[in-house]
């Protein structure tokens, strides 16, 4: 495995990153918008700047987690490097997001 | 084949390795002893890429991998397993054979029994077990193991020493990490001793008798 590919998005390992992400932008997006109100700027607008932030820290949080599992190992073991193996959840963070402000 | 050169490593002012050499041949089973704390995991992190030295070079097919990363090594036929289990424990021992797109190898190793359960439920025995199966299963030309033979009961022990010679007879250059004299004598071909940071390749390992393996022991 050299890269993204349908077998790593498919793989129950890689669900199991994005059940948790998704999860953390939960976490992320309550606080952002909580922020946000406190500032009286529209709570769930997207503003890519703070998208970034809030994504980085998300994906640290989620690092921090695979590599205490020691899961970064199993990853190198095949080959993937951790930001490519991740790469996919940045565009759903900016999508989920995205998508909320225009619901909103 | 992968190869560690004249590597050096300090902390906190004092020197962990000191100019070290390791090498792994194909079809070979080599082993790196010395007592805890003389740096074996040191030098395989610097191995695989996972620590930086602060000097020496890392090797692979003689040419100096200038920045070596465990997924760079794995594309180029590396397998690394580490002193601590490295399986994702929610998942089963089949989604890990699923992940890398192969099935356990002839079952060299009986894992079959515990294929559908999640690793996280396995006994020790059988965690190592499986982690050495998907290494068989990727067919690697260099497995880099790390103690794989530590806290095992004698019935897995035996099973572990079959699977490293079953990769090295393939021609996979084994290079394992190990302090018990037992277990390193039943299976090395080579023997690299390290002492202070620094390491000797132990000549003719196989012919000597048990009581020189005692006495040569870096302990």
């Amino acid at each position: 495995m050299t890269g993204i590919t349908v077998v790593w998005l498919r793989s129950r390992l890689f669900r199991s990153y994005l059940r948790r992400f998704l999860l953390l932008w939960i976490a992320g997006k309550i606080a952002n918008a909580a922020t946000a109100a406190f500032l009286k700027l529209p709570p769930l607008a997207f503003r890519p700047g703070t998208e970034l932030v809030v994504c980085a820290f998300e994906l640290a949080v989620l690092v921090a987690f695979i590599r205490r599992a020691n899961e970064d190992i199993l990853l190198g073991n095949i080959g993937l490097r951790l930001p490519v193996a991740l790469a996919p959840l940045v565009l759903l963070h900016f999508a989920l997001s995205l998508a909320l402000s225009l619901l909103a | 084949m992968i190869a560690g050169d004249s590597i050096t490593v300090s902390l906190g002012g004092r020197a962990i390795l000191q100019s070290a050499f390791v090498d792994a041949v194909p079809g070979k089973i080599t082993v790196l002893v010395g007592r805890s704390g003389a740096g074996k995991t040191t030098l395989f992190d610097i191995l695989v890429g996972r620590r930086r030295p602060d000097g020496g070079q890392v090797r692979w097919n003689g040419e100096r991998v200038p920045q070596p990363s465990l997924a760079l090594l794995a594309r180029r036929g590396l397998f690394y397993h580490p002193d601590r289990s490295w399986l994702a424990l929610s998942l089963t021992a089949a989604d890990h054979f699923a992940l890398i797109g192969r099935s356990p190898d002839g079952d060299a190793l009986g894992v079959t029994p515990w294929l559908g359960r999640p690793v996280g439920t396995l006994s020790g025995g059988e965690l190592r077990l499986t982690e050495l199966a998907l290494g068989l299963a990727l067919a690697p030309t260099v497995a880099l193991l790390d103690e794989p033979f530590r806290g095992l009961e004698p019935r897995h022990r035996e099973q572990v020493a079959a699977a490293l010679r079953l990769l090295a007879e393939r021609g996979t250059a084994v290079l394992y990490a190990d302090h018990d004299v037992e277990s390193v004598r039943r299976t090395a071909d080579r023997l690299f001793s390290m002492e202070q940071g620094a390491t000797r390749l132990v000549e003719g390992c196989r012919e000597r008798p048990l009581h020189e393996w005692y006495h040569a022991w870096p302990m």
